[in-house]
């Protein structure tokens, strides 16, 4: 099968790999790169479960062919630590029990730190609505909106 | 000891967490084993049909494929929870029952050569005529979808305490309504997906499911294997919510492929796949007649339920039965008729909820509500006269062990202002609440019980060995959690090996509510077992009596002179030096009646103990477009002592959206057997933005035999949120419900027919 060549730059490390035409993000991320923090949910963009950051943005990586993000910037959960050190949206989800079956848990983190990232203090309703964007079945969301408005406050 | 308690009942942050939120915690799908194959499985296009002729020989000969298989291929055993149901081949050779069965499957090196080897494997069907209503499965015209099951009646309830027609004749007033509910999707995020692997004669699985034990049981049973080589292995669970309690279809799948490949395969259901072909929840009717006293006590309750019971068995005689214990153990119900009836249609295989029995469940509540207004009462005074009390027997004769039934509804309604918002409704908005009882613990046989080992390592830390499993709610914390209060051993010193069936011993598993009452009390008799070595040691090494010795900070220590004290790594290490290192077992097992069977005697303890829980719902409707709006959700539980509060409050909310939110989302759509929302875009699962504001009231009522007074957590909201809803709607319009869920084409209509009426 022809394949296409394509440069990424994963969690801050630079990638050469050849794909499938029709390779997903998502299939790069965990077949190739054995990145599995992204999930797959429900393959068609409704959950988030498969989010991951291209150049800051969240976007659904079961969505995105990989010949598209041709040179692009990847941040996948696995890059979201600072060394040993968790990022304070890691934190706050542990210590907010914001974690359960853990399924949704790496899309939410990621969606909230782009919130964060471009807009350092949000209101409560701005969180809710951007994390709206994701589908957790086990929390009902509260403790969730609750560690990205803790980590707000920091 | 339980007045010091130094971690249990704190707010911890769960074991299990740091590993997902790093994405280091493995699923089924992110597995790879060396020379790993890659299933794909042909369905059945048919709700019914004959099956003629299997032919996979074309599919072999696509260069990849390794395996092809079909019901041919396998050992002609049939699964069912009870001897009386083991009517489900999971690949049947006889006829299909309906659309998505599994048929027929391959393994290759990669999913294109699968996919494309599907293609060539062909199929010769006789159609047959199918039935996909219960009401109409019933009728002697109907096509048998089981030769066995006449009518089509797959399992019948009946339950017969005191007098009811005496009781209803006598009765102030008496009310008899039906309500339907849509079966709701499970929805976990993580759709279903299994890796097989079978050498040297032992077969290793790993998938997401609520109780490894019993799947391995179940696949022992359908490959003919001795239990010690088909080894259920840990994993993480991407959410169960009861769809993943029985064996699948894919378990066997995936093991047949392995088994005649020799190779390692992995099956990964679709969304869709995942909605259609493993479990479905049970669409119910449920119809609900009420002798009431003029002071609102219920002398009497008739009902007839049916349950559409999908194409076969499945837990059948639980899922018919379990919506009135719930409910015969939140009230007194002196004499009462319960006639189940689980019906077959060519539907999906059915499995248990947590949310199981919504119509049933918010039908008795709101219909309760609507018979304490014609009396002018108020339903929280109705609610507290008709609710059991520690000590007391339900319908069935088990006995209420401790209860915070009372505390709950108090402490929702002081809460809310329930009592005035109630009488000062709008005929746009309204307040419900909704009650119910939970049994920690199915009667299971001998698997209700569960076992424990704990080992004491030379370094002082500790290594505990439990079949207990975790869908996410947070079980493994728990047991970590409770290992390290008994043993005075922090939590991260525990290195906790649960749920793989060659190493631990039985356990019921996490479907039945079983695991802070069962699993956990076995995880603390095991520590308990090991302390009392430690202690023994230390009390010689240290010249103290034992009782005077306690465990904290891996230190043991004399609580009189504290100076006194050596570490437990140093009385670990003289253990050894004994030759006998600190190993503890312990084991659980609730005071249930064994004689008790769902069907042929439906009377005796049913349960260890209960929990209690009240829900409070205020709704809005928007009279224009029917579309309900939740502000606000109060939940109160009775779990009786929370061992990690956070996690109990975390189940509670969680139990706000998928049951109570679900009120005015949720159900499956169908046209002829097809599942028309198999997918999560037509399919509405509540979002942020959808929920209420949630408090939550956990109430303490200390249970006897708990592990450190605790009971279950969480699961008394996810039966009944809906309650509160449908409550919330009645108080509002002054009427009932006819079907769940409430979306504003249902409400709309509603709303028209009482048009004129009075509000």
């Amino acid at each position: 099968m022809k394949t296409i060549k394509v440069m990424l730059n994963v969690n801050n490390e630079k990638v050469t790999l050849q794909v499938k035409p029709y390779e997903t993000l998502l299939e790069t991320l965990r077949e190739r790169l054995s990145l599995t923090g992204a999930k797959e949910s429900c393959s068609l963009g409704s959950c988030g479960a498969c989010t991951v950051l291209v150049n800051g943005t969240p976007m659904r990586s079961c969505l995105i062919l990989t010949p598209e993000v041709e040179g692009a910037s990847i941040t996948t959960i696995e890059g979201l630590k600072n060394g040993e050190k968790l990022h304070p949206l890691q934190q706050a989800f542990m210590e907010k029990g914001a974690v359960q079956c853990g399924f949704c848990t790496s899309g939410m983190i990621l969606t909230a730190k782009a919130l964060l990232d471009r807009n350092k203090k949000p209101e409560k309703r701005d969180i809710v609505k951007t994390m709206s964007s994701n589908i957790c079945r086990c929390t009902g969301y509260k403790k969730i909106i609750e560690a990205v408005e803790e980590t707000s406050k920091k | 000891m339980d007045e010091n308690l130094k971690i249990v009942g704190k707010r911890v942050i769960r074991s299990d967490s740091y590993a997902k939120v790093t994405g280091g915690a493995l699923y089924t799908a992110d597995l790879k084993l060396p020379g790993m194959l890659y299933a794909k499985v042909l369905r059945s296009p048919y709700p019914h049909a004959k099956i003629l002729n299997i032919d996979v020989s074309k599919a072999l000969k696509v260069p990849g494929v390794k395996a092809a298989i079909s019901g041919f291929d396998a050992y002609g055993v049939k699964w069912g929870v009870f001897r009386y149901t083991q009517d489900h081949a999971m690949l049947p050779t006889d006829k299909v029952r309906y659309i998505g069965e599994d048929v027929a499957a391959v393994a290759a090196v990669d999913e294109e050569s699968a996919i494309e080897a599907l293609s060539l494997i062909k199929v010769e069907y006789e159609p047959l005529e199918a039935v996909f209503d219960p009401v109409e499965a019933m009728k002697d015209t109907a096509p048998q979808i089981h030769e066995q099951y006449k009518n089509n009646i797959n399992i019948h309830i009946h339950i017969e305490v005191g007098d009811v027609d005496k009781a209803m004749a006598k009765a102030y007033i008496v009310r008899e309504d039906t309500f339907k509910a849509k079966g709701e999707a499970y929805a976990m995020m993580e759709p279903y997906a299994v890796v097989a692997s079978y050498a040297n004669g032992y077969l290793d699985l790993w998938m997401p499911n609520a109780g490894p034990h019993v799947r391995a049981k179940a696949l022992s049973n359908l490959l003919k294997l001795p239990l010690n080589r088909v080894r259920v292995r840990h994993i993480n669970s991407g959410g169960a919510f009861g769809g993943r309690s029985e064996v699948a279809p894919g378990d066997l799948v995936a093991s047949l492929l392995s088994i005649k490949s020799g190779r390692p395969v992995k099956l990964v259901l679709t969304r869709e796949e995942n909605a259609m072909c493993s479990r479905q929840v049970h669409d119910i009717i449920a119809t609900v007649k009420t002798g009431m006293k003029k002071d609102g006590t219920i002398v009497a309750k008739e009902y007839k339920t049916i349950y559409d019971g999908g194409a076969y068995s499945s837990t059948g005689p639980i899922a018919t039965s379990i919506p009135y214990y719930v409910y015969e153990e939140c009230y007194r119900l002196p004499n009462v008729r319960y006639d189940g009836y689980r019906v077959f249609t060519n539907k999906g295989i059915r499995g248990m909820y947590g949310c199981h029995g919504r119509a049933f469940l918010a039908g008795n509540e709101a219909q309760m509500d609507l018979m304490a207004k014609e009396l002018g009462l108020d339903p929280v005074e109705v609610r507290l006269k008709n609710g059991l009390t520690a000590g007391e027997l339900t319908a069935t004769k088990s006995k209420i062990i401790s209860c915070g039934l009372k505390d709950t509804i108090i402490q929702a309604a002081e809460k809310s202002d329930f009592k005035k918002k109630w009488k000062k409704h709008t005929r746009n908005k309204g307040i419900g609440m909704g009650c119910v009882a939970i049994m920690c613990g199915f009667p299971m046989g001998f698997r209700s019980g569960s076992s424990c080992y704990v080992k004491i390592n030379d370094d002082g830390q500790v290594t505990l060995i439990t079949g207990m499993v975790d869908n996410g709610q947070g079980n493994e914390s728990l047991a970590v959690q409770v290992a390290s209060e008994v043993l005075g051993i922090p939590m991260d010193d525990i290195n906790l090996v649960n749920a793989d069936t060659e190493v631990t011993n039985l356990d019921p598993g996490s479907y039945s509510q079983a695991a802070a009452y069962v699993g956990a009390n076995a995880v603390k008799a095991a520590c308990e077992d090991a302390r009392k070595k430690i202690i023994a040691i230390a009390s010689k090494k240290l010249g103290v009596p034992e009782e005077e010795i306690d465990l904290k900070d891996r230190v043991a220590y004399s609580v009189k002179t504290p100076d006194k004290r050596m570490p437990i790594s140093w009385i670990t290490r003289e253990a050894f030096f004994k030759g006998e290192p600190i190993v503890g077992t312990g084991s659980f097992f609730p005071d249930i009646d064994l004689e008790r069977e769902w069907v042929s005697k439906p009377e005796g303890q049913m349960a260890g103990t209960y929990s209690f829980g009240t829900s409070v719902a205020e709704i809005e409707i928007d009279e224009e477009t029917g579309k309900i709006k939740v502000p606000k959700f109060i939940a109160a539980h009775d779990c009786g002592r929370p061992i990690n509060p956070m996690a109990v409050e975390g189940q509670m909310e969680g139990s706000v959206g998928q049951a109570g939110i679900a009120t005015i989302f949720e159900g499956n759509m169908w046209y002829k057997g097809f599942l028309l929302n198999p997918d999560l875009l037509e399919y509405k699962v509540p979002l942020a933005c959808d929920m209420p504001d949630i408090e939550t009231i956990i109430v303490s009522s200390n249970d006897p035999k708990g592990p450190f007074g605790a009971k279950e957590g969480g699961l008394t909201i996810r039966m009944n949120a809906y309650s509160a809803i449908a409550c919330a709607f009645t108080n509002a319009t002054g009427m009932l419900f006819e079907e769940l869920p409430l979306t504003p084409d249902n409400v709309l209509k509603l709303l028209e027919k009482n048009k004129g009426g009075k509000r």
